[in-house]
This record gives structure tokens, sequence and C-alpha cells, in this order.
């Protein structure tokens, strides 16, 4: 038991570091201020959400449906997180050599990586089902005993299940791409081809969701079978039944427990064949290419090489462009039939001029919901690691460095959104000003979403790391970049349903246009100012 | 010529580098001593800019590495003590991005790339990815990328550790070949008979703090350079 508390402490440290900030409080309060402001803000917009929701179901006392769809929601979303974050957190870890050479038993290695799978998705989780229950707690018809035991239990259990289906299917992720030569490739592959399943798959609940707000009589029921712990949280949140508690607790164990054992079956051949594979030594006699190429050059290819040979980082980062070009594809071939969605009276009975008169406005929408749901900087200093050192000692300056990073991501983003413009104006016939400016937007927007991740992992480096997912989807920078996307996604839905209308198209375009070369400029500036601090203070 | 002057370094209240001053002139090999975490490698990444320090100054060839850190990365070369490359990367187009970084010319990368791949047995290995790897393969590959720009000062940390016999050999070849075109090479070691034949001035540094500096004969005199190493530490 001692091992394995040692173990699970020294595997923890590195993550924990950020509260052991050895220097005055000041710096402290300012290092662990802006992770918990932003937890917090996200734990209100949960809070609002989840009051809107209530307000709407509580007249016909069904408060436990948004129980459920909240669990739902939150627990879909780890499993799709969870899926490629496993391959990374669970297989080509860094300390794998040295924990195979101490006396552990090979589970007992395994189980720590999973627990600390699941304190991060503990922490993910409560971030949603914290501010529900509080929720709950006004609009409630009653309060049930033993409501806060029963809360607490289920907090503690609800990543459970998400995580136990990510880890067997990033196993079989890892089992197929272990078996092919370019495993990296595969991995992406796959990985993204199990996204779409699991995104189509929950796409296609949305017609048993409508049925289940309908016959409210069999609700309860119909969760439980469509996803258990949905189901008994909302019915424990009506009225405390220990035998249902107890199953359901035993229910997790058991789940944990079969888990790890069909995990444990293949995870430590599947670990070493993907070992083998990356350590066969490659006959390559082919003939030596000496190149020359511009500073500027040269840093984008290396930044560009280290994008593609990171899955988790391709998908984290190409997964909303992905959509993106899957949206505009749909709109464009079927925009008729989205536009009687659009403007049915018995749907969103949006009117049709509205819509015609604005696709442009739509446009600048859909591109702004993209870049800045599209977070690539704000790992690209962490994953550096302890290469940092080979950047610091050439003679280059750090702007340099920076530039060449914000360029990379500008490099990704920017072609697939030009593209998915240009073939939205070949659709809509959009006027060749507004074009103009969209076309400027498309760069000018996901600069901001760029600038905002550097300077925020400049300020939240996590140079030490056992894998890169822990980087790309579990640090703090990661968070809070994640975060200001999505307050910035709200919010430039919020501008344009207040301005949609009322303002001529072009005026919106032109003045979007300023404001966000302002933005950038200010961001820049900020960028040369204390992110060449912060990027000299880097060390390892 | 590399001036340390009055260099101090901390690490929260921790002095890692206190008050430290000498200098290195043309031609000099120089080898730099001291036990675990007396702060060699501190001093190393300070004087190839990869760390800020608190006091002092660090003036390569007239130029502050606090004020023009550019041009004096510009003439100098580093080898860290683990060998860290971007290891995804083929070896030669690591090779190839250090080179640019230097703005090496075609020519000269040609020239040294093929030379120092020849000598480090390293040629036929070139176009496979780093990760594939040996440690001391990948040392080597630090080390062609390192020579490949003609550096004017070397400064290397620990270079031996892993190397096999042959490729020790070699570079200790190299470096008397730079120190007869007047090049600097400064480097830290803990292999003291190595560092006794080869290098013309040592300096041995204890907790942080400079404790001798001059020319090899000066502090070993009759005895052996471990000999006096081990009496300075015993003090």
């Amino acid at each position: 038991m001692k091992k394995l508390y040692s173990l699970i402490k020294a595997c923890m440290s590195s993550d924990m570091s950020l509260f052991k900030i050895k220097t005055n409080k000041k710096s402290k309060l300012s290092k662990i201020g802006l992770p918990l402001l932003f937890s917090f803000f996200l734990m209100f917009t949960i809070w609002v959400y989840a009051n809107a929701l209530f307000e709407q179901f509580t007249p016909f006392h069904l408060q436990f449906i948004v129980i459920s769809l909240v669990v739902f929601f939150t627990s879909i979303m780890t499993i799709v997180e969870g899926i490629y974050k496993t391959s990374s957190l669970l297989y080509n870890c860094k300390d794998d050599q040295l924990l195979l050479s101490l006396p552990i038993k090979k589970r007992t290695i395994l189980f720590v990586r999973i627990l600390k799978f699941y304190l991060f998705e503990l922490i993910y989780n409560s971030m949603f089902i914290i501010p529900l229950i509080i929720a709950y707690l006004r609009w409630a018809d009653k309060i049930p005993e033993h409501f806060f035991l029963t809360s607490i239990i289920m907090i503690l259990t609800l990543p459970i299940i998400p995580i136990a289906i990510s880890c067997i299917i990033g196993g079989i992720i890892s089992n197929i791409s272990s078996r092919f030569k370019h495993k990296k490739i595969t991995q992406t592959i796959v990985s993204i081809i199990f996204l779409v399943l699991v995104l189509y798959a929950s796409y296609n609940l949305e017609n048993i969701i409508n049925y289940l707000v309908k016959n409210a009589s069999s609700i309860n029921d119909i969760i439980t079978k469509l996803y258990y712990p949905a189901g008994i949280f909302a019915s424990l949140a009506v009225k405390f039944n220990l035998t249902d508690l107890l199953i359901y607790i035993i229910v997790n164990i058991v789940v944990f427990t079969i888990t790890i054992y069909l995990l444990n079956i293949s995870y430590f051949k599947i670990n070493s064949r993907l070992k083998s594979i990356t350590t066969v030594k490659k006959v390559n006699n082919n003939k030596i290419v000496i190149r020359k190429n511009s500073i500027n050059n040269s840093l984008i290819k290396k930044e560009l090489s280290t994008f593609l040979e990171t899955p988790v980082f391709i998908i984290n980062a190409g997964f909303g462009l992905v959509l993106y070009l899957i949206a505009v594809i749909i709109i464009t071939i079927k925009f008729d039939s989205l536009l009687k969605v659009l403007v049915d009276p018995n749907g969103l009975n949006i009117k049709k001029e509205l819509i015609l008169n604005n696709t442009s406005v739509m446009i600048l929408l859909l591109v702004s919901v993209t870049s800045f749901m599209t977070s690539i900087s704000n790992s690209l200093i962490s994953l550096e690691g302890k290469n940092i050192n080979i950047l610091k000692s050439l003679p280059i300056s750090p702007k340099r460095i920076l530039d060449s990073k914000i360029n990379t991501c500008l490099f990704i983003t920017s072609p697939i959104l030009l593209l998915g413009d240009i073939v939205l104006f070949i659709r809509f016939k959009i006027k060749i000003l507004e074009a103009i400016l969209l076309l400027l937007l498309s760069i000018l927007i996901p600069l901001v979403s760029h600038l905002v991740g550097l300077i925020i992992n400049l300020k939240y480096p996590k140079l030490d790391y056992e894998n890169q997912a822990e980087v790309i989807k579990q640090s703090t920078s990661s968070f809070i970049s994640v975060t200001i996307g999505m307050i910035l996604c709200a919010l430039s839905y919020y501008l344009v349903l207040k301005v949609i209308g009322k303002v001529q198209p072009l005026l919106i375009l032109s003045v979007t246009t300023l404001v966000f070369i302002i933005i950038d400029l200010i961001l820049y500036l900020y960028l040369n100012k204390v992110g060449i601090k912060e990027f000299k203070k880097l060390s390892i | 010529m590399i001036e340390i002057k009055n260099v101090t370094k901390k690490y929260g209240d921790k002095k890692a580098i206190d008050d430290v001053s000498f200098t290195v002139d043309d031609g000099d090999i120089f080898a730099f001593i001291g036990h675990n975490g007396a702060g060699k490698t501190t001093l190393i990444k300070s004087i190839v800019g990869i760390h800020d320090f608190d006091s002092g100054d660090i003036i390569i060839d007239g130029k502050s590495i606090k004020t023009d850190a550019v041009a004096c990365k510009k003439i100098m070369a580093y080898v860290p003590d683990n060998p860290e490359t971007y290891e995804h990367m083929k070896a030669i187009d690591y090779i190839n991005f250090i080179c640019d970084m230097y703005e090496v010319s075609k020519e000269t990368r040609e020239k040294n790339i093929i030379k120092y791949a020849k000598i480090f047995e390293m040629e036929d290995k070139l176009n496979d990815t780093i990760d594939s790897y040996s440690h001391g393969m990948k040392q080597k590959i630090v080390l062609i990328s390192a020579l490949a720009h003609d550096p004017k000062i070397l400064i290397m940390d620990e270079p031996f550790v892993g190397l096999d016999p042959k490729a020790v050999f070699d570079i200790k070849e190299i470096l008397n070949k730079m120190v007869k075109e007047k090049k600097i090479v400064f480097y830290s070691t803990h292999i003291l008979d190595v560092a006794e034949k080869l290098c013309s001035r040592v300096a041995i540094i204890k907790n942080g703090k400079l404790i001798k500096s001059g020319s090899m004969k000066e502090i070993k005199g009759d005895k052996s350079l471990e000999k006096v190493f081990m009496e300075l530490e015993d003090k």
C-alpha cells in the first residue's frame, strides 16, 4: 500500500506543480488566480444554463430530465475527449522504462495511470455537475433525504464509466496502430474514425431525446436504459433509494475492475509493440539531401513536423477545422433543406429574408466559431519540452521563435478557412467587397486565437511532461485557452444576434475587421513585450 | 575570448553560481570541473544564453550575452549533457535545421556534414529518424550539428558521456585541431585524466564558487589533477 501511495505521489507530482510555486505570495496568486477565475467562470456559465433549463422543466415537475441531460452530455464529452487522451495517457509514457524496472506489479502501474486519468476527468466533470446540483437545489420540488451524500457519490463515480469506455476504445486504437509501420498516421486516422462514429451516434440520439421529452411518464425508465448513471442520478435526485445507490456503486466498482483486467491482458504487449516499431533500426540508403532554408522557413518546417508527428495534437487542433469543412460542404449542397428548417414556423422561425440578406454575416459567424474553437498555439511552447534549451541556445531572437509559432498556426488554419470561404462565396454569390473583408477576417480572427493561446502558454508552460496529451488536453494553458475560446464563441454569437438585420452586412464586416486589427495589434505588442520576457524565463 | 565577470545566479534563495569570474582566451581548451550540483551546467547554460543570471556579465568576443545574445550565439556552438534533439526528425533534417539557424552556406554545410559524419561513422545513418538512435549516436548527431557551422567557440557539457572509445578519440583530435586554429573549447567533465592530458587551462567550482582557476600546470603542479581536485573537495 505504501508502494502504491509513493507511486501515485510520484506520478501526480509534476501535475500539481502549479500549486507548489516557491515564489512570493503575489506571484503564486497570479499563477493560480487565473485558472481559478476561469474555472469559476465556466461553472457559473453552466449554472446559468442549468437554471434556464430548470425554469422550462419545473412547471411540469420534470427537473430530473435536466439532471439526466447534463450528466449524459458531460459523459459523452468525457468519452470523446478520453478516446484520444487514452492513446497518449496510457501508452507511450516517458516513464515506462523506469517503472517497469522497479519491483512493482504491472497491474499497479496500469491502475495508477488510469487513476491519474480518472482524477483529471473528475475535476473536469465536477465543473459541470457541481453547478447543476447547486441550480437543482433552487428548483427542486423537494430535496430528498441524503441528497448531499448522493451528490458526492455521484460526482465521484460519474467519470468511471466514460473513462472505462474511452480506455477500451483507446486500447483498440493503440492495438490497431501498433501493428502498422506508420503507427502515428494510423493512430490519427483510426482515432478520427472512432470520434466521428461517437459523434454520429450521439447526433442520432437527438430523436430519442425528443421522444423522451414528449413522453414524460416513462422518461426515467428510458433514461436509465439509455445511460444508466444519468437515470440513477435523476432518480436519486427525486427520491433517495439505498438499494439503487448501492447497486450503482457496485456497478461502477465492477466496471472499473473489469476495465483494468481487460486492459491488463494486452496493455504491456501493445506498449512494447508501439515502442519496438519506433526503435527498430531502419536501413535507409537514400542519398543524403543537404538543403538550405531561410531561418523563418526552417522554423516553420520544424513546428509543422512536430504538429504532424503528434496524433493527439492533430486531432485536437484539426477536429474543429474538419467540422468546419463538413459544415461548408453541407451548407453548400443542402442549403435549401437547411433553410426550410431555419424558417419553419414550428421550429426556429427565422425570417427567410433575414438569412438570405445576411449570408456574409453567417459566414463570419461560422469562421469566428471555428477560429475560437481551434486552439493550436496553447501547447506549442510546452511541447518543446527539454528541447526548449536547443531553441534558446540558437542565434535567433525570441521574437523570431514566437513569430514562427504564430505563422505555423496560421499556416495550418488559413488554407482551410480560406478554401471554405471561397466555396461559400461562390455558392451565395457574395459581393466582392464583403468577400475581401471575409478573407481578411479569416486570417485576423484565428490570429487572435493563436496569439491568446501562445501568450497563455508562455505564462503557464508545462515543459516537463510524461506524454503529450498532458500538455495538449490537461494543462492549465489548454484549459484557460479553451475556456476563453468558448467565451469568445458565445460573445460572437450574441453580438451577431444583436446586430443582424439591423445593420448592413458590409458595415458589420468593416467594423469587425477594424476591431480585430486593433485586437491583433494589441495582442502582438503584448506578446513582444511580456511574452518575450516569459520566454527568456523558460527553463528546464 | 570569453570573459565571465562576477556572475551570480540564484534559484530562489540558493546561489547556484556565486560571484564567479574568469577568462578563457583564444586557443584555450578549458576544462571546467566540479562535483555533481556544483554549478557547472548552470554556468554553461548562462554562457550559451539559455539561462539569465542575476548579476555580473558574460562577454563573448567583446559582446555581452545579456544585451547582444544573437551575435554572441552566432559564433558559439553548444553540446548539452543530454543529447537533446527533435527526435521525430531525420538526423540530416535536424542538422540542416541547426545549420539554417546559423545561416551556414550550402557549400560549407555540404563539406562539414559529410566530413564529420564520416569521422563519427554516421554517414549511412543520417537518413534515419533520431528516435531510432542509441544515446551515443544521438550525441554524435549533436556534435556533428555543433561542428557543422564552424563555431569559433565550442561549449560542451560532459561531451564524452555515452560515446564509444573511437568517437572519444576522434573528438579529442577535432578539439586539438580547433585549438590550433585559435578557437576556444570550453567543456565540463568528470573524466579528470582526459582533462589533464587535453586541456591547457582549468577551473574548479565548488558549491557555486570558483575555488581554483589557471593553467593546467599552475593548478596541478607535480600532482595529478585528480589528486588536486580531491584535496580541494575535502577542504
